[in-house]
Order: structure tokens, then C-alpha cells, then sequence
């Protein structure tokens, strides 16, 4: 596999696409190609932010916050 | 693609804060410091974008509720593991929300039902990637507009081989069974797609 490829394997291994057969390759190039591997999959982790940013944020009601940071307060105390 | 900029110029697509408001980061670290005001502040910006996300996973307005809960006391718990050398905080967090809300979904074993609310949705909802006829009269906030405006740019098979493995987790081979569609070409739409996008999100980072 040239770095091309991994570019393009690495797309769809950040949103969990690649088959089996596929992330066994894709392992073994990833170490081949070592540091600038992982700065590009990181890289590809912001299309992550970029989906969830093209949905119109949804309303949750206040008790969950509410719930939420007395959770979180009660864990801080314990 | 031209890594050597990318090296110096992180992808991200993080929305601009208002002026004087302490970035994700500062956040993040506090966080990890244990300031629970520093969560509420987090949870303040973020839990719009993480329910929307968890709800176009699982399609339930009360299930997505709890997980959203669940997944800010994650939040809360893992935060010492986020290491900034990896990622942005956002990231980190749609990543951990989008793996609970599949889990939840798998767990529950509630494809079928989801499949069917999905399919209502999908009729009804303006905010789907596919079949979006009512974007125009949405007025969406500038980050979210031009996202959209590059995945709209995608061939709408393109977009669904997408929707199909970002919101629902599914492999090259569900998509290929459920849409009835060759697996190479539902690899070539998945690659085609995801490159035309990172490329058009590269391009807009300067005007984000």
C-alpha cells in the first residue's frame, strides 16, 4: 500500500468502514508509515467534528444538566 | 494532498467562540483539574451538537436524553486520558458520543426499529443530508452552512454510503446489502465521497 492509499484507507477507518480483511492492511501500513500515519488518521478524526456540525443541535431539557452537575458535584465530594 | 501543510495547520472545523469565552481546551483542562463549572460550560456549548448527533443515531428523543447524560459523566471521568497532542476537544467528544450512541443502538438490538423512525425521519426531517429540499429556508449558523454546503456538493449515493457508516455505524458490506448496491462501488462512493469532503473542509477552513 503506498501513502496515497493509506490516505484514502484512512478516511474510511476513522468512520469505522474498513472490513476486516481491509484493517489488517491498513495495520501494517500504518506502522510502516509511522508518525506521518498517525498525523494523518488524527487529521482525519476532525471529519468527526465536521458531521456533527452540519446538524442543527437539538434541544435536551435543563434536568438533564441539572442531574448531570449534581453527578458530577456528588462524584467531586465523594 | 499536502501533508506538510496539514502538519502545520490542524484540520478542524470548531466553531468561533464568542470573544473573552475560554476555548475548548481551557475547558478541558479544568476539566481534567476536576472545576465541575468548567463542564456546565462545556456541556452549555456542546450538548446541542452531541443530542443531535446521538439522535441521528438512535432516534429517540428520551434514550438520547440519558445517553447525552451518560456520555458528559464520561466526559467528566475520561477527561484525564484527552491529550490535546491527539485531537480537539470536540472531536474527541463527537468521537466518544458517536461510539456510545452505535453501542446503544447495537445493544438494544434496535435496528429494525430505528430503520423504520429513520425512514419517517428521513420524509420529514429538513435537516437529513439526503433528499434536503427545505435547506434554504433553515437559517443555519455559519460553520454548519458551509459544512453542508460541502457534503450537499456530493452525489446524493455518495452521501448516503456516508450517512449510512458515520450514523449508523454500518459496514461496506451492510450498506452494500441495504442499498442493494455492488460492495466496490459502495467502497469507491465511500472513498470518492470522504475525499471530496476533506479536501472541500480544508479549502474552508480558512473562511471558518
Amino acid at each position: 500500500m503506498n501513502f496515497k492509499e493509506f490516505q484514502n484507507q484512512s478516511r474510511l477507518y476513522v468512520i469505522g468502514a474498513l472490513e476486516t480483511e481491509e484493517l489488517e492492511e491498513f495495520e501494517k501500513a500504518r506502522k510502516k508509515f509511522g508518525k506521518k500515519a498517525e498525523d494523518y488518521i488524527g487529521e482525519c478524526y476532525g471529519l468527526h467534528e465536521a458531521f456533527a456540525l452540519s446538524l442543527r443541535p437539538a434541544k435536551s431539557s435543563d434536568a438533564i444538566k441539572d442531574r448531570l452537575m449534581t453527578m458530577v458535584r456528588a462524584r467531586k465530594e465523594a | 494532498m499536502r501533508i506538510t501543510k496539514s502538519r502545520t495547520r490542524p484540520f478542524s472545523v470548531t466553531p468561533q467562540l464568542e470573544p473573552g469565552a475560554p476555548c475548548d481546551l481551557a475547558l478541558t483542562k479544568a476539566i481534567q483539574a476536576e472545576d465541575p463549572d468548567a463542564l456546565s460550560q462545556l456541556y452549555d456549548r456542546y450538548n446541542g451538537i452531541l443530542k443531535a448527533l446521538i439522535l441521528r443515531v438512535i432516534h429517540n428523543e428520551a434514550e438520547a436524553d440519558d445517553l447525552l447524560q451518560e456520555i458528559f459523566m464520561e466526559i467528566w471521568n475520561q477527561a484525564k486520558n484527552f491529550s490535546s497532542q491527539k485531537g480537539k476537544p470536540l472531536g474527541w467528544m463527537v468521537t466518544l458520543a458517536r461510539r456510545r450512541a452505535i453501542d446503544g443502538l447495537r445493544k438494544k438490538q434496535a435496528y429494525a426499529r430505528a430503520e423504520e423512525r429513520l425512514q419517517n425521519e428521513t420524509e420529514q426531517q429538513p435537516d437529513a443530508w439526503v433528499h434536503n429540499s427545505t435547506e434554504e429556508e433553515i437559517v443555519l449558523s455559519d460553520t454548519r452552512s458551509l459544512i453542508r454546503k460541502v457534503i450537499s456538493g456530493l452525489p446524493p449515493a455518495q452521501q448516503e454510503a456516508i450517512d449510512l457508516a458515520f450514523f449508523r455505524g454500518m459496514s461496506q458490506r451492510e450498506i452494500a446489502a441495504k442499498t442493494n448496491t455492488p460492495l466496490g462501488t459502495v467502497k469507491t462512493r465511500l472513498e470518492l465521497g470522504l475525499k471530496k469532503i476533506y479536501d472541500g473542509l480544508k479549502e474552508l477552513k480558512g473562511e471558518l
